[in-house]
């Protein structure tokens, strides 16, 4: 009886294929991202935020005077309460300005937003994007 | 190939499993549902994931040796076990993110998914340790075996010192990276944390006596006054800092006086002190 028990014991303590296999994809997983955390560690240098705004006319039918707003942001660190100011301009001066708010941005990320102007964008001769504020985390 | 020449029985560790990601979604799911922890996924520095990641994995040895599901486990057992956790942590959390659309592959850089799903995970794998051996104790291996075994083994200081780590860290640590905090410990009157710390010396001590009443009864009245305000005075202290490391984690203390800080702390520290007293009920 107590023989039986025991090899019980030593069976319980035994893995099957398939607790190997979970512990296989684990070890890797874990090992892979310690790894990569490490050399990410390692080449880290902390830079603060680039942010870089993109603007394209994007009428659609319900605002014909659209335009699609891409900022980027570049740097190392991620930048928080975005304030992107797109301006219309015509002869150097401001026809009608228009803000877009973005909560965060994160390092090598995308965010994308629209500005839709009340005066018809062709009236202008250029579109001014500036990057207003953003603070840090 | 006998079931005997191939250990546990598939079906009983798919069992395992089962309750392993039932409990990990259990204690994890407020956490995966709160913003202010995707925040602190891309925030967070790689070194700073480093950290959470090691301390995790003592937790999970720490819990998988004194509570787990198998008392009698060898230390290597307890390893594989613990990387077995943190894996599947890791799944369901890149999983539920993924389902909850708070991870694009597409458009989102590796750092910011890495971030997200790794704190996740973290937060998860405890859980699905707790799971694992908490929900439905149908073992085969013998109670009283087992009782026997867990009264030498288990209930020793150190024991209940890691056993009340894990449940500060997971009751405290579902509120600890929202703004809540914050407002409450800027709001507070010092009478107010005075309140907030007797109240939790209570609930410790209330939670402590019906734990300990169960286990010691044959003590004499001035050993267990004695071994009521150790427990007591640990549990507490092991609460706060838990709550300490939790805040500092999610970038509490920068740029706050120290006061501010300490009545995160206390704040906090309501919740994980009932954590880190009720870790001990956690054995069965």
């Amino acid at each position: 009886m107590d023989r039986k028990q025991d090899q019980e014991t030593a069976n319980a303590d035994k893995k099957n294929w398939l607790e190997w296999a979970v512990f296989g994809i684990s070890l890797t997983l874990v090992l892979a991202i310690l790894a990569y955390l490490g050399y990410m560690t390692y080449v880290h240098k902390p830079t603060p935020p680039d942010l870089v705004v993109e603007v394209k006319p994007d009428p659609s039918a319900h605002s014909p005077h659209r335009y699609h707003v891409l900022l980027l942001n570049k740097g190392g660190a991620t930048a928080e309460e975005v304030l992107v100011e797109v301006a219309l301009m015509q002869g150097g001066k401001e026809v009608e300005k228009g803000q877009l708010q973005i909560p965060f941005a994160p390092q090598d990320s995308k965010k994308e937003g629209w500005v839709a102007f009340s005066s018809k964008p062709s009236q202008a001769d250029s579109v001014l994007t500036r990057v207003v504020s953003y603070k840090k985390p | 190939m006998s079931e005997t020449e191939n250990g546990r029985r598939v079906s009983q560790s798919l069992k395992e499993y089962a309750r392993g990601i039932a409990g990990g979604l259990l204690f994890s799911f407020p956490l995966l549902y709160t913003m202010e922890v995707w925040w602190a996924g891309f925030i967070a520095e790689p070194l700073d994931l480093l950290v959470l990641m090691v301390v995790t994995y003592l937790l999970l040895l720490g819990y998988n040796r004194f509570a787990g599901m198998h008392p009698d486990a060898s230390w290597q057992n307890v390893f594989i076990d613990s990387v077995e956790e943190m894996g599947i942590g890791l799944l369901i959390s890149f999983g539920v993110l993924l389902m909850l659309n708070r991870i694009e592959l597409a458009h989102m850089s590796m750092d910011e998914i890495m971030g997200k799903v790794v704190i996740e995970a973290m937060a998860v794998s405890i859980g699905v340790s707790i799971g694992t051996a908490q929900l439905g104790a149908s073992q085969e291996v013998k109670k009283d075996d087992r009782k026997a075994r867990q009264e030498n083994n288990r209930n020793s200081k150190v024991a209940l010192s890691v056993l009340g780590l894990c449940g500060a860290l997971v009751v405290g640590g579902n509120v600890a990276p929202t703004e809540e905090i914050l407002m409450l410990g800027v709001e507070a009157q010092p009478g107010h944390l005075l309140m907030m710390a007797i109240f939790s010396l209570l609930q410790s001590v209330v939670v402590v006596f019906f734990s300990n009443f169960r286990g010691t009864a044959s003590m004499s009245p001035n050993g267990l006054l004695f071994n009521m305000a150790f427990d007591t005075c640990m549990s507490y202290l092991i609460a706060l800092a838990v709550s300490a490391f939790v805040l500092w984690f999610f970038g509490r203390f920068d740029g706050v006086s120290f006061w501010v800080g300490f009545a995160q702390v206390i704040v906090l520290g309501v919740l994980a002190s009932l954590g880190a007293s009720a870790g001990r009920l956690l054995i069965k």
